[in-house]
């Protein structure tokens, strides 16, 4: 340990209470001009400075974001959010809408409390019904109902069904609201596939960028090795010339001196 | 309008679990960061963090506000770890580096930031990881929450239960061992002083 050669008092918790800032102001002062003297001090300093400049570069893995833990049972129903009033009133506008669709008639005189729906009243329209013909064909003609009052019920009820869903059709807002919800949903569903369909493209463009600056990296240091590999041969090839045409010069003296002979 | 961490904790008190996710989310990084720096193992945190914020919940009705909120889930967290690590009975340990991946690296560079420089910038963070799971726990400790999550010296010593003095020794020595083995490291040696 270097405190062995620095008797500076409290050495070590003074040097890392000077490094995060937590020195009082008379502290920080001495110890600063410790440091002008002290050159132990001041390298360590520094070189404890370094070290926690290198220990910002540590970063744990990203965490994708945590489910609640709270238990989703223990949020209220949407439902407990509506005022006690609004769910009385959806209450009774959903008995008068059961009521008109049902045709209730409520009476109350001398026989007593009578409700009935109006499919039950009686029916006295005039049937089409068949009858034989002279040449055995069959004619058309008015009948009473008397004989078969249950087809005049049927009748009289087929015929009121269709007039109240003529008129629920061409006034009632509710399919319409169904039909914007369901066009809405598909909106909402066309554009998430748009935005995924769009994410997919910008990742697959990401991709073939990296993929393309990884493989120009390579292209790069592939030419840069080739050149280095072309400058070594060409100094293989100018040291293997010199030493041939050294070989050339001696063997020429070699063949000079033996002609002399 | 953005709520004091005091104000979430009163108002989930009070039964509204918006306001608990909402504490979730402004403190499972740090928490979770605290963890993984803690016990090196990136499942593991992701299960101290979880576990931590369970803790909190239930215990929410005897905070008592005596402690500020995110002292009082560090020390929860700190807690945890130490009982995981007691329980593995083993030092923490960093995972093992994987092989590196090209197209992992694409996908996580920053778009002005190379490829060359992105892998020096993930070989540096394995560095300063290995050499902290040196450490011996309390000087890790000490380091993490004093570096990672600017706590004061009293509130390291109020948290891990000690006297201000030991919190600097460990620090002061913690720092020592990282600084020998930083400099052992051909990547990090020519920075270091």
């Amino acid at each position: 340990m270097t405190d062995m050669l620095c008797g500076y008092a409290n050495r070590d918790e003074t040097i890392v209470a000077f490094l995060y800032d937590e020195l009082e102001p008379g502290e920080r002062r001495d110890f600063n001009a410790h440091l002008l003297t002290c050159t132990i001090c001041r390298d360590e300093v520094a070189g404890l400075r370094t070290v926690r400049t290198q220990l910002a570069r540590w970063e744990p893995p990203a965490l994708t974001s945590l489910q609640s833990p709270v238990p989703e049972t223990s949020r209220p129903a949407w439902w407990h959010e509506v005022p006690a009033w609004a769910q009385v009133a959806a209450a009774l506008l959903v008995m008068g809408v059961s009521a008109g669709i049902a045709n209730l008639d409520v009476r109350y005189d001398q026989n007593g409390l009578a409700i009935t729906t109006g499919w039950s009243k009686p029916a006295t329209p005039k049937l089409v019904t068949a009858r034989p013909s002279e040449g055995g064909t069959t004619l058309v003609t008015d009948q009473s109902a008397a004989g078969t009052p249950w087809r005049a019920d049927l009748a009289a009820l087929e015929r009121q069904l269709r007039t109240e869903l003529r008129a629920s059709q061409a006034s009632a807002p509710v399919p319409q609201a169904v039909h914007a919800v369901s066009s809405s949903d598909a909106e909402t569903l066309r554009r998430v596939r748009g935005l995924v369909e769009e994410s997919e493209k910008r990742q697959q463009r990401e991709l073939a960028l990296r993929i393309a600056e990884v493989v120009r990296d390579v292209d790069t240091q592939r030419r840069a090795d080739l050149r280095n590999i072309d400058h070594t041969l060409g100094l293989v090839r100018n040291d293997l010339g010199v030493e041939v045409m050294k070989q050339r010069q001696s063997l020429n003296l070699l063949y000079r001196a033996s002609q002399r002979q | 309008m953005t709520w004091t961490d005091e104000e979430l904790v009163a108002k989930s008190i009070r039964g509204d679990a918006d306001s608990f996710n909402e504490l979730v989310l402004r403190w499972e990084r740090p928490i979770y960061a605290l963890a993984y720096r803690t016990i090196g193992r990136e499942e593991d945190a992701r299960d101290v963090c979880q576990e931590t914020f369970l803790r909190a919940f239930r215990a929410l009705p005897g905070f008592r506000g005596q402690a500020k909120f995110s002292s009082w889930l560090y020390r929860i967290a700190l807690n945890l770890c130490r009982d995981w690590i007691r329980r593995e009975r083993r030092t923490p340990v960093v995972q093992p580096p994987e092989d590196v991946d090209l197209l992992e690296l694409a996908a996580a560079s920053e778009p002005s930031e190379s490829i060359e420089d992105l892998v020096a910038r993930q070989d540096l963070s394995r560095v300063v990881e290995r050499a902290m799971a040196l450490l011996p726990e309390e000087q890790r400790t000490a380091i993490v929450l004093k570096e990672y999550h600017g706590l004061t010296f009293q509130e390291i010593a109020d948290l891990v239960g000690c006297p201000l003095s030991t919190v600097k020794t460990r620090l002061y020595q913690g720092l020592t061992v990282l600084r020998r083995e930083l400099a052992k490291n051909p990547k990090t040696k020519g920075t270091m002083l």
